[in-house]
């Protein structure tokens, strides 16, 4: 496989995103903020009144702190339902890369700008302002591999269903990203769930989205059980995805930009 | 005397503006009418999608606030809130989002940036309907998009009752005027924003996404344990605060920093006020440089 074409695709899409240069990316850096900051508020309140979560402060604000400054690989999200909303799918057509290979090239090219000069500069500086941002275990990293992965399946099923729903993009979207919010762990972490959640939280699949790597970033989930689930799931949802995808063509259609 | 008085020019620009605004509402109110028309034919045409649309809307509202109740709940509230006074945050955040999809999540009309950055203005321009008027009616969807007015409700009353508040006609109309000014903030945000997109219609196209998605996820988080410069931040430069935690803190009779219930319509004066002055002048500049979004088969490029 030819790696020249897809790197080129990366290339367009982060140079799409920063046309206006890096100021483009400013209401994703507030955006950021207005998540991170609020629930770090909170945890330092709840802890320091003493109620137990089975995690320590400092692991409550890596964990929320992470899971911002990761969110677009914690909770992939592609524009593949928007593509065919507005017309464009199609053109992915006459192109000569495989349609979900490309959208996962153009994908991954749009994270690149705010990675590289945002996110990935803060998780490196944070242990100066006393966040031990350092993986607990080298296994964070297959696990952030595997939850990307399985991410970008999710959201070929989500697609399947908006051509399902007849283009229906909003409100798909908005019923994604409610239930991504809740169910990742990317927003909060399981263990501090009420009515013992965490242990069904845990086990559905879009708990190995955030909620699993996270638990190895900041030392509290056991590597073998996380990554064998991520990987589970990543076995049963791909050939899902792939062959709900193909099924999904004839039913396309679009309203044009 | 009417000869009189039509000759006053002071008299007949009061009699000019008074005959303007009657003819804007009956405008608007016939607009609303055609598109609650248009919008519930879709209910008759394609119930069972409809239903679906309405029921999904309502669950996904609910489950994004479900997360911060949780936490509520199992830490017996947060700061000096507690969990049902919280759930009254949530429930008013719902319904402030909600009132927002009712009146501007059709084509696009909170979300200006698209079609701002889509090039899409044209197309409002050629209409022989003012600009104003398209972009107070074009987005009413009384029927599919109240899905999130619904949720908002059920979940505000299920926590009035919980705290016992007493429900007095002057109570609503507290309420009511509260809603009112929060959703000319946040529409007031995300027109400010939307500026950027007369100056690059690529990069900013989403930036109302942005915009809205940071407004009401902060909306929906319990303000008051920040230090008053935070807070203040939030009432301020970034006033996600005067969306759903100010309102509620007033609702409850007890409104943060000292500030009374008439700061969120001061402050959405302001943002109007500061937002049509740079709207005109983003104007100024699309209407010399335009816009090429579209390729000649009429796809976005």
């Amino acid at each position: 496989m030819r790696l020249a074409p897809y790197l080129s695709t990366a290339r367009m899409a982060m140079r799409e995103k920063t046309n206006a240069g890096l100021t483009a990316l400013l209401p994703r850096m507030l955006a950021i903020g207005a998540r991170v900051v609020p629930l770090m508020v909170v945890w330092r309140v709840v802890l320091h009144r003493g109620a137990d979560v089975g995690m320590t402060l400092s692991q409550m604000l890596v964990y929320t702190f992470a899971g911002a400054l990761l969110s677009d690989l914690l909770e992939v999200q592609t524009a593949l339902s928007s593509w065919n909303y507005d017309g464009r799918l199609v053109s992915l057509y006459q192109r000569p890369l495989p349609v979900l290979a490309h959208v996962v090239a153009q994908t991954a090219g749009g994270w690149a700008p705010l990675l590289l000069f945002f996110s990935l500069p803060l998780l490196l500086l944070a242990p100066l302002a006393g966040l031990d941002t350092r993986p607990a275990t080298l296994w964070f990293f297959p696990s952030l591999l595997l939850g990307v992965s399985l991410g970008f399946a999710i959201d070929f099923l989500f697609s399947c269903l908006t051509i399902r729903l007849r283009g229906m993009a909003w409100m798909v979207y908005s019923i994604r990203m409610a239930l991504v919010s809740l169910l990742s762990g990317a927003v909060i972490p399981f263990r501090v769930m009420p009515f013992g959640l965490d242990r069904i939280l845990d086990l559905q699949p879009l708990g190995s989205l955030a909620g699993a790597p996270l638990s190895l970033l900041v030392g509290t989930g056991d590597p073998a059980r996380v990554l064998l689930l991520q990987l589970g799931w990543n076995l049963l949802l791909w050939p899902l995805a792939m062959l709900l995808f193909a099924r999904s063509r004839e039913r396309m259609t679009s309203y044009g930009g | 005397m009417a000869d009189k008085s039509s000759k006053n020019p002071k008299n007949a620009a009061s009699r000019r503006t008074a005959h303007g605004l009657r003819s804007w509402i009956r405008r608007v109110g016939a607009l609303f009418a055609l598109y609650a028309k248009m919008d519930f034919a879709w209910l008759l045409r394609d119930t069972k999608t409809a239903l679906i649309v309405i029921a999904a809307e309502s669950i996904s509202q609910i489950a994004g606030i479900t997360g911060v109740f949780l936490i509520a709940w199992r830490f017996d509230g947060i700061g000096n809130m507690d969990r049902y006074e919280v759930l009254l945050l949530l429930g008013y955040a719902t319904l402030l989002q909600g009132v927002y999809n009712f009146f501007f999540n059709g084509g696009n009309t909170g979300h200006l940036s698209r079609r701002i950055g889509r090039g899409q203005l044209e197309h409002m321009m050629i209409q022989p309907v003012p600009l104003g008027v398209q972009l107070v009616t074009d987005g009413f969807l009384p029927v599919s998009g109240n899905g999130g007015l619904i949720a908002g409700i059920v979940v505000t009353a299920v926590a009035v009752r919980h705290i016992g508040l007493a429900v007095t006609p002057a109570w609503l109309l507290l309420f009511a005027g509260q809603l009112l000014a929060g959703l000319a903030v946040l529409v007031g945000m995300l027109y400010l924003g939307s500026v950027a997109a007369f100056y690059q219609p690529v990069a900013a196209e989403e930036i109302t996404s942005d915009i809205y998605n940071t407004a009401v996820r902060l909306s929906a988080f319990p303000l008051s344990d920040l230090s008053r410069g935070g807070q203040t931040l939030l009432l301020t430069a970034i006033p996600a605060g005067l969306l759903a935690w100010f309102p509620t803190l007033v609702l409850l009779g007890r409104p943060p920093l000292g500030l009374t219930a008439a700061f969120p319509f001061l402050f959405a004066s302001v943002l109007a006020l500061l937002t049509g002055v740079l709207m005109k002048k983003g104007w100024l500049h699309y209407a010399r440089e335009g816009s090429a979004r579209y390729s000649d088969v009429g796809h976005r490029r």
